[in-house]
């Protein structure tokens, strides 16, 4: 049986803190300090060097995987659910009269809303959307 | 730090020997615990995500409840009752003898909506029946989320226990496809809480467009339909009953339109949201045949049973749209798509359909947000 700090918290324990990030210090300056070691002994023992080569090469490597791969779990990488911005457009079927304002609750497409102020007529909801989101860049015009 | 270098390269030797061990040593553990490590990475992107899906699941809840509380004023703490429906389940039905399954899926189906009304009813009892399918589609987004949570909760609780890559893996591969479901319906708390159309609605809109302003009549359980003219033909146009979050039965709306006339009607005219495959753009009108309508595949089945019978050609119009607009407060490519679509029924009328003839036209989605 779970019990309900479990389902509160499903990964409690498992936050990566500076640690993580003092462990990554730490394998960056050693596989500096091997690709150092590497540099010196390539003309005198070049066996050697290239495993010390190899050895900074590879530190350098865990360390890009540790950070663009496996990102640290922080109480920011959350997911939100978004709240956009909505708008809804009144328009006055007997002037043409147009206007937007933000929706409130209970407005409908169809609606007969507000008196128009031009004239006696009664505004009707015609649109309901959300603002217009940036356009992503293509990655490739041809396709 | 001079001094350290200086040492190293006096004793270089001996560093040699030293790095060389351990580069063996890495050799032998990375051998052995290879998997290990990456089990361990695949555990940590899965409990990344289930983060995620928590937090949304309980943001859903929380809407459920404040929603309840503001619109239907119960008395009492509702978050019980709130609690013990988002784990409400149906069991699908047994398809071991396929005949008549279509029927039991009808009951089934009128059962479920039964038990979500009746459910909501004593949730908010002062609200109005819009508000009350609002509320019905927002506990059913939370009801979506709690099963998603669940479900990775379990795989990465399973493979923590055993640490067998096997069981981790099944849901560490599809983990990306999950978070889109999940962003897909977290958008969608906004729309059902506050009565928004959504993206699924296009068809009901386009329709709406079509028979605003005509007399209209119900013709089947929350199915409204009007008769309009056009070019000298008649077009039967039906939509769900709008404004509440209500999807109706299209399916029976055909059947009692199609009974009504004895099955004179020249062709049906079937309008729905349809997913759009990645590249496409949000909102582009696609014409082609069949019955454009979702779901369970009762009503599509139902729908092309009737057409069958009577022998009409089903011509159906979809409207493109991303997993993330399906139940997501309306975009305006997607708005702008439905005059297109209103253009695409009036052309298909006119090109296959001769004056005196009568077209059938369904507007097929979740009508929150629109009225008619």
């Amino acid at each position: 049986m779970m019990t309900e700090k479990e389902n509160s918290s499903p990964a409690a324990g498992m936050t990566v803190s500076w640690v993580s990030y003092a462990a990554i210090m730490i394998v960056g300056l050693l596989s500096l300090f091997a690709l150092y070691m590497g540099f010196i002994n390539y003309t005198e023992n070049q066996e050697i060097a290239i495993i010390y080569m190899f050895i900074g090469a590879a530190g350098f490597a865990a360390i890009g995987y540790l950070l663009f791969r496996g990102r640290p779990v922080t109480k920011q990488d959350k997911l939100t659910a978004k709240k956009v911005e909505v708008f809804t457009t009144l328009e006055c079927p007997k002037c043409q009269q147009k206007r937007v304002r933000d929706f409130k609750r209970g407005d409908y497409i169809f609606k007969d809303d507000e008196p128009c102020t031009r004239c006696d007529g009664k505004m009707m909801i015609t649109r309901i959307t959300r603002k217009k989101e940036e356009e992503k860049k293509q990655d490739s015009s041809w396709l | 730090m001079t001094l350290l270098f200086g040492l190293v390269l006096q004793t270089q030797t001996d560093w040699n020997t030293i790095i060389q061990a351990l580069y063996s040593f890495v050799f032998i553990i990375y051998l052995f615990y290879a998997q290990r490590i990456q089990t361990m990475q695949m555990l940590r992107q899965i409990e990344v995500t289930l983060r995620k899906v928590k937090t949304v699941k309980d943001e859903a809840r929380n809407a459920a409840i404040k929603s309840i509380n503001e619109i239907g004023k119960p008395t009492g703490d509702i978050s019980p009752r709130v609690d013990r429906f988002l784990d409400f389940f149906s069991i699908g039905l047994e398809s071991m003898d396929p005949a008549g399954i279509v029927d039991k899926m009808d009951h089934f189906l009128k059962t479920n909506k039964h038990i979500y009304e009746a459910e909501v009813k004593t949730l908010a009892p002062n609200a109005t029946d819009v508000e009350r399918s609002d509320l019905e589609n927002l506990i059913e987004i939370g009801q979506a989320l709690n099963i998603y949570y669940k479900v990775i909760r379990h795989y990465y609780l399973m493979g923590k226990k055993t640490m067998n890559i096997y069981v981790i893996m099944q849901i560490h591969m599809i983990l990306p496809q999950l978070l889109q479901m999940v962003e897909a319906y977290s958008s969608g708390i906004q729309a059902f809480q506050e009565g928004m159309p959504i993206g699924d609605g296009v068809g009901a809109i386009v329709v709406g467009k079509m028979m605003h302003g005509y007399p209209q009549r119900a013709v089947a359980e929350e199915i409204v339909a009007a008769e309009v003219p056009y070019e000298g033909r008649t077009l039967v146009v039906f939509k769900s009953k709008g404004p509440g979050g209500s999807v109706g039965n299209p399916d029976e709306g055909l059947i009692n339109i199609l009974e009504e006339r004895q099955g004179k009607v020249k062709i049906i005219i079937t309008i729905d949201a349809a997913g759009k495959l990645e590249g496409e753009p949000v909102g582009q009108v696609s014409e082609g045949i069949g019955a454009a309508i979702g779901g369970s595949g009762k009503e599509k089945f139902k729908m092309e049973e009737i057409a069958n019978k009577y022998k009409i050609p089903m011509h159906a119009i979809a409207i493109k749209e991303g997993m993330e607009h399906v139940v997501a407060p309306l975009v305006e490519p997607l708005f702008d798509a439905t005059d297109k679509a209103v253009e695409s029924v009036k052309r298909i009328v006119l090109e296959y359909t001769e004056p005196g003839d009568v077209v059938v036209v369904a507007g097929i989605g979740n009508t929150i947000g629109v009225g008619q």
